[in-house]
């Protein structure tokens, strides 16, 4: 079995202390060790350990911190984006709430490694529990002087701070995060520039989510090397933490190396099962974004590549498994009432396009479908997919295109019996 | 310079343009809603989107900088799917009241349903309705129409300087409001009704006053202060129904403001005297053009004359005065008025940080330039003022001396006219003014002068004239 890195410190509320983290975790010896390195050189080690971005679009760390300049007339920005809020995702708020400080050494190591001073915590407004136990972390890390002014004697400086969102799902995309941080509608931006060229307040920025963060000490302290070795896969190092939740018998985080089971080893091998022994009829691999799978396509490893060959995605590895005795017209249902809540409503295909197919898969879930509404919803997902400003409209399109095409008979059976099956 | 080619056509380019605007110049209109060149770019209405070689999905050409060789479609299939798509979820909430709505004729929305659009419609669930709001004097909102470009939040913040309007809400629920729905507060609000490219904002002066296609649009200059902004004046069978900003990037680009914009009420007022007019008692009584020449050359008779001629005539008008009048009475002296406070050309300058300037007159550099100097104080031996009045200049105090005016005057002014001879105003003659980086300006007349109203010329051909049948007599 992999060795894990965070899974074994979760549910210990000593866990959260400085000392606890000095003593138990080696807590900042990677910050001391980065400090003596140049930034190139810890750009270099983070880019060998193939950290994938957690946050869902799986982009390479090492090279997203590549993009920053190396002169700017303006500030650099690191910022933490702790607005986990995609359905089914869980994984962040244990790292705030048990290993904060293995967040605030990412973020201060981060924030050397690009020439950065200033650092957010950009957490979600219902995380108040979380936001609160990050600033006592903070609160602490000043006091050893592990943040503040020249840290640990160097010439290094570097301040964070939390900034708590007011509950809107598209702060969670890094775009309308920084606009929501600088004060503004969190309404994504046109890119490019990319946070990394402008980003809050204009200068370069990185934007990482929390669990990539929570890897980069790790990966100073051990070599990028070891850390590309826990993944069982060439391009995806480390190990991951997949939230399992819905009809499993031990839902709940799991860590994992990378790419090393299938969706059917977690759910049976891991999670003991499906609940009350029913029948598997879905499984949404990575946040309620994710394309649906069917019970016959869950021999797929649980990885960024080959969830995408078979038309899904890992996104934020939140993993939603559905057995026969909920209807999946239902699930869509709510599913698509979220995202057509959460558009930001700037762009055209998202605003009006996620209200439509709100109101017919609310029509057909109550048995007021017409049977040329499937290829209406089919279309209009498709007149969305890709042709938005930012990912939220993919996100609302897929799921439909996904549940449709391999649930139709599920959805002509509402239509044609004017009700719900089951109900 | 760099070329791309946009549907097999080479097309130079600027570094930095944007695809819409290199395509414009070689005559491919991509459709857009939300971009506007004078605005920051959103992105947003998507309706731009074309399809660029090499790149797996659709961009969107306001944002896309063209680079050298890109190669761009702007009639694919795919393109035309998304336009065809935009334009059905644009309408899924839009009223389509087109046959009550003044946009109807010059709206966007309208215009690429027809070109882009399906003419068949799938959507058959109920339509969002918001409440119409009041949002002050110049401007009506109707938020039905709305498809939320937010061109009018942009141009607030951009071009107006103003935090006056907001989006609020999120989604499917977005609403354009003003901050607490407060009424507006620019002085340049007409201009949201211009860049809204639906009739979700109107203005309110023109709403339900004539269908935009029966206008006769001639482009002119606005006479309202020393900028010149460029305008077209819209009317029908001599009435004058709205004026518009007309594009000049080098004195107003796209804007106008709402005094410069309203200022043609006076033209078809009532107020406006139009017939030849001898003061009796405290009113006017109308005469016939011979009479009211006739007394004008007694009243003249035996008395020295200062001349006042307004800054809101025209080059041609002043430089006639100039030579004809002291050929007809015993002058004084000439004198340019209009503005109280800005005698001279350097008592002007910006009256605020977008367009306006001091000098509420037009024509103030132009007559400055014929050597006029500012009305301060008149000589004591004046008997007898004439008053030469464009339409837009303020007539100075005139120390209860009597005086003859030349030119458009309202039925109002009384003080110590004795006779009003009706000239005519800036739509109803050509014309060459100069503003006040010393652009000169031509203008062209968009409708004929209402009652007895002459040109100036005409005016001074009938004194001519008349004088002349009298000394033969």
């Amino acid at each position: 079995m992999t060795e894990t890195l965070f899974i074994q410190h979760f549910g210990k509320e000593e866990a959260r202390k400085i000392s606890y983290y000095v003593e138990k975790m080696e807590g900042y010896t990677a910050l001391k060790k980065a400090i003596s390195l140049s930034q190139d050189e810890i750009i270099g080690e983070v880019k060998k350990a193939n950290l994938r971005g957690r946050g869902g679009a799986g982009f390479p760390a090492g090279i997203k911190w590549g993009f920053i300049p190396k002169q700017s007339s303006k500030p650099k920005y690191f910022v933490c984006n702790a607005d986990e809020s995609e359905p089914g995702t869980f994984k962040d708020r244990d790292l705030m709430r048990y290993t904060p400080h293995l967040v605030l050494e990412g973020i201060i190591i981060g924030g050397y490694a690009i020439g950065s001073n200033t650092g957010y915590i950009y957490i979600r407004g219902e995380y108040t529990r979380e936001a609160g136990l990050l600033q006592a972390a903070i609160d602490e890390a000043y006091e050893k002087g592990y943040l503040g002014k020249n840290i640990l004697g160097s010439p290094f400086s570097f301040d964070i701070t939390v900034h708590r969102g007011a509950g809107a799902y598209i702060c969670g995309e890094e775009t309308g995060l920084l606009n929501s941080l600088e004060g503004k509608r969190g309404e994504p931006r046109v890119k490019p520039p990319f946070p990394a060229q402008a980003g809050a307040f204009g200068g370069p920025t990185i934007v990482n989510n929390v669990e990539t963060i929570a890897s980069i000490p790790f990966i100073i302290r051990r070599g990028g090397d070891w850390f590309a070795k826990l993944g069982k896969l060439e391009k995806s190092g480390g190990t991951r933490l997949f939230g399992v939740s819905g009809h499993v018998k031990k839902p709940g985080l799991y860590e994992l190396g990378s790419g090393s089971v299938t969706i059917r080893e977690l759910i049976y091998d891991y999670c003991g099962g499906i609940l009350d022994d029913r029948k598997l009829k879905a499984v949404i691999p990575g946040g309620s974004s994710a394309p649906v799978l069917t019970a016959d396509e869950i021999d797929v490893v649980l990885d960024i590549e080959p969830l995408m060959k078979v038309g899904s995605m890992l996104g934020s590895a939140g993993i939603i498994v559905v057995n026969e005795t909920f209807c999946v017209v239902k699930l869509l249902a709510r599913m698509i009432k979220f995202y057509a809540h959460e558009s930001c409503g700037q762009c055209t295909p998202c605003r009006e396009g996620c209200q439509w197919m709100e109101n017919i898969i609310e029509r057909i879930e109550h048995g007021g479908g017409e049977e040329r509404d499937l290829n209406l919803l089919l279309d209009i997902a498709d007149n969305i997919n890709g042709k938005t400003l930012c990912a939220l409209g993919d996100a609302a399109a897929g799921p439909v295109m996904s549940f449709v095409k391999k649930f139709r008979s599920d959805f002509e059976q509402h239509i044609r019996g004017k009700k719900c099956p089951n109900a | 310079m760099p070329k791309c080619i946009i549907n097999g056509k080479e097309a130079e380019f600027k570094p930095g343009e944007n695809i819409i605007e290199v395509a414009k110049r070689v005559g491919i209109y991509i459709p857009y809603y939300c971009y506007h060149p004078a605005l920051s770019i959103v992105a947003q209405c998507r309706m731009c989107a074309v399809e660029i070689e090499k790149m797996p999905k659709l961009q969107t050409a306001c944002s896309t900088p063209a680079t050298e060789g890109m190669i761009i479609k702007t009639t694919t299939e795919r393109v035309k799917k998304n336009q065809r798509a935009i334009m059905e979820f644009l309408l899924l909430n839009h009223p389509l009241d087109c046959p009550i709505c003044d946009k109807s004729g010059e709206c966007d929305l309208q215009d690429f349903s027809f070109q882009y659009g399906d003419s068949f419609m799938r959507s058959s669930e109920e339509r969002r309705t918001y409440v119409d709001l009041d949002i002050g004097g110049v401007i009506k909102k109707n938020m039905n129409r709305c498809i939320h470009c937010t061109r009018c939040l942009r141009f607030a913040e951009g071009v107006a300087e103003i935090h006056e309007m907001v989006a609020v809400k999120r989604g499917n629920n977005i609403e354009i409001s003003t901050i607490d729905d407060r009424p507006l507060e620019t002085d340049y609000a007409g201009n949201y009704a211009d860049i809204c490219p639906t009739g979700s904002l109107s203005i309110k002066d023109f709403r339900f006053k004539k269908r935009v296609w029966y206008l006769k649009k001639t482009p002119t200059v606005c006479e309202g202060c020393s900028r010149g902004c460029n305008m077209e004046v819209h009317e029908e069978r001599g009435t004058v129904y709205r004026c518009v900003p007309r594009v000049n990037l080098e004195i107003n680009k796209y804007w106008l403001c709402d005094e410069g914009r309203f200022n043609f009420k006076y033209v078809n007022s009532e107020n406006r005297l139009t017939e030849p007019s001898i003061k009796s008692a405290q009113k006017f009584d109308f005469c016939d053009w011979s009479t009211a020449i006739e007394k004008s050359r007694e009243f003249f008779q035996g008395k020295k004359t200062t001349v006042l001629v307004g800054s809101d005539l025209t080059q041609e008008e002043i430089k006639l005065i100039l030579d004809f009048i002291p050929k007809q009475i015993s002058v004084l002296s000439f004198f340019h008025y209009g503005t109280p406070g800005v005698l001279f050309s350097k008592d002007d300058g910006p009256a605020d940080r977008i367009l306006k300037m001091k000098s509420k007159t037009s024509n103030l550099y132009g007559i400055e330039k014929l050597g006029l100097t500012g009305f301060e104080k008149y000589s004591p031996q004046t008997g007898a003022f004439l008053v030469f009045r464009g339409g837009r200049a303020s007539v100075p105090d005139l120390g209860g001396i009597p005086t003859v005016g030349i030119g458009v005057f309202q039925k109002t002014i009384i003080e110590n006219f004795k006779i009003i001879l009706p000239g005519t105003t800036f739509v109803e003659k050509d014309g060459t003014i100069f503003n006040f980086e010393g652009v000169e300006q031509k203008f062209k007349r968009a409708i004929l002068p209402p009652g007895q109203s002459k040109n100036l010329s005409e005016i001074f051909m009938l004194w001519a004239h008349l004088g002349a049948a009298r000394r033969a007599a």
